[in-house]
């Protein structure tokens, strides 16, 4: 049911009349993300009892993410109007720029829904791969060259990673005994017996084209130049949830492997592109850069942290990236969805730094500041405390120095973050428009779920290091 | 699979590298497919492998009937200079598939052969997108990678897997239509698909 809806919804969208798109991919946006809520509530209730099948899987860590894409996916086909009213340039003719921007984003929600609760290698893979060819043709939407640039790049670096990953998953097929590519469930990976060697490069093939999809260091390219370009509804759901669905199969497929190539090994992988994407975002977030650019490298920075979380494996670790998972998630997605109405007030921001928009417009200026201020890690943010239980994990897991260079690391973003907070929030503002800002009753509402979503998620924090959740995420699928 | 058809495929797959022509090199990616199909139609040994012999006959099909349409309409006034010439991009290619052949040992599939040319074709896909300036040749760098995991696929102990081939198939179209839609307004907007003129998108 929780992806027959969009995918049915996707079909629909083409068979009704244009003017009743918008009204009918509204009204089905609601049960679709009731169903993932629902489901997820079911898994998050009973985390010591996984389904687990060949094909499907339900356990906490799927659960938690149906529930953040449901979540994303709803709000961004909530905000969609807002950047399709305002929007002239397309990539599809202009009669059917609605009907198809639909349908394609139903369509990338609903393979988005799916990659979760995948209980095989093969089909994770599979679905994971037909996210490209969905969310490729919404990140050149506009159809502007920069745009296009974006989509094309995306399109070919994501394309070439999925296709390193299979060949990955092929050779960890020829070395299970069952045979085929559908025995690959998660289960059957820790079977494989074609020796360690063999299985590690197997791994670091699999991880390695992993990466370039999730958008880790260092083959990151995309990551940058498709969250800019991309309608802001689509960054938002590029950002916060399709870089952790990837990420939960690159931990299901480490969970899975450890036995064969050693549990030390197999987090050292995941704590090495962690590290990386750490360290190369830093330096961009100390620089002026446009608004969702800023965000693209942010993206980065989060996605090395929630890495490092799993490569740590410690319950304080998998405490701390849970929280960070849905955090992120709001966070992110608030900071894109602003970029409409960013757009809306200063076209210029497509392309050049901004400041001063809390003088100049400030209930933008504050959504702007509430998500800068949450991702940046800045107390009460969830995000302080998940990273602070990420750290914590580290030393806990007995890798000091990976631990301190997390923590090392993540000052210095803070403040190449917090000094954008100042400028974007206080900074001098230059001459803008005053008129009507596209979107922004919308934003203000969104704004406030978030701030109750954010300070909800900073109180679990404290409670969630010693509940059953984080024994199930231990455990994984066993 | 001889070991003669395997060295056919790299070879096919060396030729991308040093055509200049889009139309020849969508020629021999298509045939590179077809050949793997005959195999796979030969080595099948029930409905299933039947199935996923189709679906890569279906993919190999459709994607060259796709690339030739796209080439008939993006006739270019001004070819796209190569920024390698094509014995370089030849040496290096061979260089890079030599090194992963080198570096990974073996890999489970039924025939040493075999082993070292999904290798040396995936070296020799990843060689084509990353060398060659046109941008439809990134494209079929794409497709030379996934030849190689049919190849690989083929060449399991157990058998290739039909859900998982007809999903490949049908990811990979989807895919291409997409980049058929990208590349028509690269090229009206920029009058060639030059992926030079894909840089300007940097911090």
């Amino acid at each position: 049911m929780v992806l027959g809806i969009p995918a049915l919804t996707t079909a629909a969208i083409l068979l009704v009349p244009e003017r009743l798109v918008p009204m009918f991919a509204r009204a089905a946006a609601l049960p679709t993300a009731a169903l993932a809520f629902t489901l997820s509530a079911l898994a998050l209730s009973r985390p010591s009892e996984p389904v687990v099948g060949d094909w499907l899987v339900l356990d906490v860590a799927g659960g938690l993410l149906v529930g953040v894409i449901g979540g994303v996916g709803l709000a961004s086909v909530l905000v969609s109007p807002a950047y399709l009213d305002g929007g002239v340039d397309t990539l599809v003719s202009r009669k059917r720029r609605q009907k198809i921007y639909y349908a394609v984003l139903y369509a990338f929600w609903a393979i988005l829904l799916a990659v979760p609760l995948a209980g095989n290698l093969g089909a994770a893979w599979l679905l994971v791969e037909a996210t490209t060819a969905a969310s490729g043709l919404l990140v050149g939407f506009s159809g502007k060259p920069r745009a296009l640039e974006a989509g094309w790049k995306y399109l070919v670096l994501t394309s070439l990673g999925l296709g390193v990953a299979l060949l990955g998953i092929v050779m960890l097929a020829a070395g299970i005994s069952e045979g085929g590519l559908d025995a690959l469930s998660w289960e059957t990976l820790g079977t494989y017996s074609g020796g360690r060697e063999t299985a590690l490069i197997a791994y670091l093939l699999l991880v390695a084209g992993l990466a370039a999809k999730i958008g880790w260091a260092p083959v990151h390219n995309w990551l940058p130049d498709a969250h800019s370009e991309s309608p802001p509804p689509v960054s938002a759901l590029l950002s916060a949830v399709l870089l952790p669905a990837v990420l939960l199969v690159a931990w299901r497929s480490e969970h899975a492997l450890a036995p064969v190539v050693g549990t030390h090994t197999a987090e050292t992988v995941l704590i090495f592109f962690g590290l990386a994407s750490l360290a190369v975002a830093v330096p961009f977030l100390w620089r002026s850069l446009p608004w969702k650019r800023l965000l693209a490298y942010s993206s980065l920075e989060h996605m090395g942290v929630i890495a490092l979380g799993i490569g740590f494996g410690t319950p304080l670790a998998l405490a701390g990236v849970a929280i960070h998972v849905a955090a992120h998630a709001v966070a992110k997605a608030l900071g894109f969805y602003a970029a409409t109405s960013l757009l809306s007030h200063d076209p210029r921001a497509g392309e050049h730094p901004v400041t001063g928009v809390g003088r100049s417009k400030p209930a933008l200026g504050t959504t702007m500041g509430i998500s800068l201020a949450a991702l940046s890690g800045l107390p009460p943010s969830p995000l302080f405390v998940s990273e602070v239980l990420i750290v914590a994990g580290g030393f806990q897991a007995g890798r000091p120095w990976a631990a301190a260079a997390t923590a090392l690391l993540l000052a210095l973003g803070f403040l190449g973050l917090a000094h954008a907070l100042i400028e974007i929030t206080a900074g001098d503002s230059p001459p803008r428009d005053p008129g009507p800002v596209a979107g922004l009753r919308g934003l203000t509402a969104l704004t406030g779920v978030s701030v109750v979503l954010l300070l909800g998620l900073a109180a679990l924090a404290v409670v969630l290091p010693e509940s059953d959740l984080v024994d199930a995420l231990m455990r994984g699928l066993s | 699979m001889s070991g003669a058809l395997v060295w056919t495929l790299v070879a096919l797959g060396l030729a991308v590298m040093v055509v200049r022509r889009r139309s020849l090199a969508v020629a021999i990616v298509t045939a590179q497919a077809l050949i793997l199909v005959g195999v796979a139609l030969e080595e099948a040994e029930s409905t299933g492998d039947v199935l996923a012999a189709g679906a890569l006959a279906v993919r190999a099909l459709v994607l060259g009937g796709l690339f030739f349409l796209l080439v008939s309409r993006t006739r270019s006034m001004r070819p796209v200079r190569a920024r390698i010439a094509p014995l370089a991009r030849a040496g290096i290619a061979v260089a890079f598939a030599l090194a992963l052949t080198w570096l990974v040992p073996t890999i489970g599939l039924v025939s040493r052969d075999a082993e070292r040319g999904v290798l040396a074709l995936v070296a020799l896909g990843l060689a084509t997108a990353a060398l060659r300036r046109a941008t439809l040749f990134q494209i079929i760098g794409i497709v030379l990678v996934e030849n190689a995991l049919a190849l690989a696929a083929l060449e399991l102990p157990g058998g290739a897997s039909t859900a998982i081939e007809l999903g490949v198939a049908l990811d990979l179209i989807l895919v291409a239509l997409v980049a058929v839609v990208f590349y028509e307004r690269i090229f009206a907007e920029h009058g060639a698909g030059d992926s030079a003129a894909l840089r300007t998108l940097r911090d």
